[in-house]
């Protein structure tokens, strides 16, 4: 069960899943009470024409700052378009989604080898991630913690009581933008390493698996971070076992994401039951 | 060789049938805010669309059929109280897509497949694709003349709608399948990033420029249709990817719309 992990590139692939999990596990929290699901999965979509030109701009090491930039300017773009009202929410996030994810891919399609570098960002290259790759995401992640550390009381009242937040003289389209940039910190500490569909994957089920299990933020938190360290270890270990003892390609991002989904269909009837049980005290 | 032979052609007749199609559902998708739901089926759908034509049946039976549990579950899921309906969507969207991107990961090639269907190829539809398109268009627009007025009125007043004698969760059902049927018969053909913007785009665009329903759903038909002409052309003039010239040409459509609106002197509708 440990054997595979002594190998260096196995070891540093659960390394940084286990810094996503402590990151994740609190900020996934956010994301379900606040509803920025369809937000997150736009965050990872967004950074593409940021990595694109950040690459053609810097090489690789450009890829991380040209993420970072493109992430910062959607949560701004997408926090100023939510308060302006001209559109619902959701109908602005899907165009800003499509907009720069299509720039992204125009840029990528005048070059010759345009199907790698999608399939590269989609699935990540998280068995070849450098022990740099680790210590920028370990920075992000002391980075992101603080910065909830510090807003996490106005955070969430802002969510819970919006007029309440607001006559008590927070500034809501602050606290909003804080949440966003925060969310799309996340994206850039992890997409390169472990691509799109695991980002998003690990901002949205572990709070939505931890929710049937508990209605205390902090407990979801940290039953989050659990979940993603569980599901992390599991998927690493079935997708190497699956290709190395049976043959199977089977992709480490997916796997993981299944054992997560997975997680949460399991633990679905524990959440109603418990909303049986209590519903008679509710009303 | 008649006027079909030519790949242009083809995509270009695509084109038009598929920018129609997706205005037309796509004032509803914008009206009920389903454009989560939508992003989510184009992804979720796709491991029905992998499995299909791994066992070899007909890719859009698959779509639909994966499809059909997709609505169905977010129907269920998002009805019970004090369920998260975003969070559930999310749930479906990440477990879908990554369902089939395992699926492809096992066949050989796959990072074309991927990249088709994320962006699609719309330069490679077969007459074939065009009839489905056609017949598919015919049918959502009937759905949708003889469900107007309860889809309507469920939208804007679902407690009155049903206090009224519609079969609210019904109408409900058959909206989610409709907006399912048309984003598995675009998407093979335009890609799912490309599905999303010409379904969200042109119905936002048209919604800024009326507030009455007949007027909003021509309005986004021919900007549906317009984008795709266009982007259609940028694609082929500049050499890019059409699906992303697409995609693109639609947000113009949706920013010059916006700042259209605003021009003072212009009567805006409150």
């Amino acid at each position: 069960m440990i054997a595979p992990f002594t190998t260096p590139f196995m070891g540093r692939a659960l390394a940084e899943l286990a810094l996503l999990a402590i990151v994740c596990g609190p900020v996934s929290v956010f994301v379900f009470a606040r509803r920025l699901s369809f937000v997150s999965d736009a965050l990872t979509h967004t950074v593409f024409p940021g990595v694109v030109i950040g690459f053609l701009a810097g090489g690789v090491e450009g890829i991380f700052a040209g993420a970072l930039i493109a992430a910062v300017l959607t949560a701004v773009v997408l926090t100023l378009l939510t308060r302006g009202g001209a559109l619902s929410d959701d109908a602005s996030t899907a165009v800003v989604l499509t907009a720069m994810f299509s720039i992204g891919v125009a840029l990528v399609s005048r070059r010759s080898s345009y199907t790698n570098d999608l399939t590269t960002f989609l699935f990540g290259r998280i068995l070849t991630v450098t022990p740099r790759q680790i210590a920028e995401t370990a920075v992000l992640a002391v980075v992101i913690l603080a910065l909830l550390a510090l807003g996490a009381r106005a955070l969430l009242f802002r969510t819970f009581d919006p007029a309440g937040a607001a006559a008590a003289g927070y500034r809501i389209g602050w606290l909003d933008l804080w949440l966003n940039v925060l969310v799309a910190l996340v994206v850039v500490a992890a997409v390169r390493a472990v691509g799109t569909i695991l980002v998003v994957a690990l901002l949205i089920v572990p709070a939505a698996a931890a929710r049937m299990l508990t209605h205390r933020l902090a407990a979801m938190a940290l039953l989050g971070t659990m979940l993603i360290l569980a599901a992390g270890y599991g998927g690493l270990l079935l997708s190497w076992t699956a290709s190395v003892d049976h043959g199977i390609n089977l992709t480490s991002a997916s796997t993981v994401v299944l054992l997560l989904v997975a997680a949460y269909l399991v633990l679905l009837p524990v959440g109603l039951f418990r909303a049986r049980l209590r519903r008679p005290v509710l009303s | 060789m008649t006027w079909w032979d030519d790949a242009l052609h083809r995509a270009t007749a695509e084109v038009i049938l598929v920018g129609a199609l997706a205005g037309l559902i796509g004032v509803q998708v914008v009206l009920r805010r389903l454009s989560f739901f939508t992003m989510a089926l184009t992804h979720a759908t796709f491991p029905g669309v992998v499995a299909a034509s791994i066992i070899g049946v007909n890719i859009f039976v698959g779509g639909v059929a994966a499809g059909a549990v997709v609505a169905l579950g977010v129907a269920a899921l998002s009805r019970r109280q004090g369920q998260n309906a975003a969070a559930a969507t999310g749930v479906v969207l990440s477990g879908g897509f990554a369902l089939g991107a395992g699926l492809v990961a096992t066949q050989n090639g796959f990072s074309r497949d991927l990249s088709s269907f994320l962006v699609g190829s719309v330069l490679t539809v077969t007459p074939q694709d065009l009839v489905l398109t056609a017949v598919v268009l015919v049918v959502v627009a009937g759905v949708l003349a003889i469900g107007a007025r309860p889809l309507l009125f469920t939208g804007f007043d679902r407690t009155g709608a049903r206090a009224a004698g519609f079969a609210t969760t019904a109408w409900d059902v058959v909206l989610l399948f409709t907006i399912e049927v048309v984003v598995v018969t675009v998407g093979p053909a335009v890609g799912t990033i490309l599905a999303l913007a010409l379904i969200v785009a042109p119905a936002a665009a048209a919604r800024l420029w009326s507030h009455r329903l007949p007027v909003i759903t021509a309005l986004a038909m021919a900007f549906g249709v317009l984008s795709g002409l266009g982007g259609l052309y940028v694609s082929s003039r500049w050499n890019l990817a059409a699906g992303a010239s697409i995609t693109l040409v639609a947000t113009a459509t949706l920013l010059l719309s916006s700042l259209l609106v605003r021009i003072p002197g212009r009567v805006v509708p409150a």
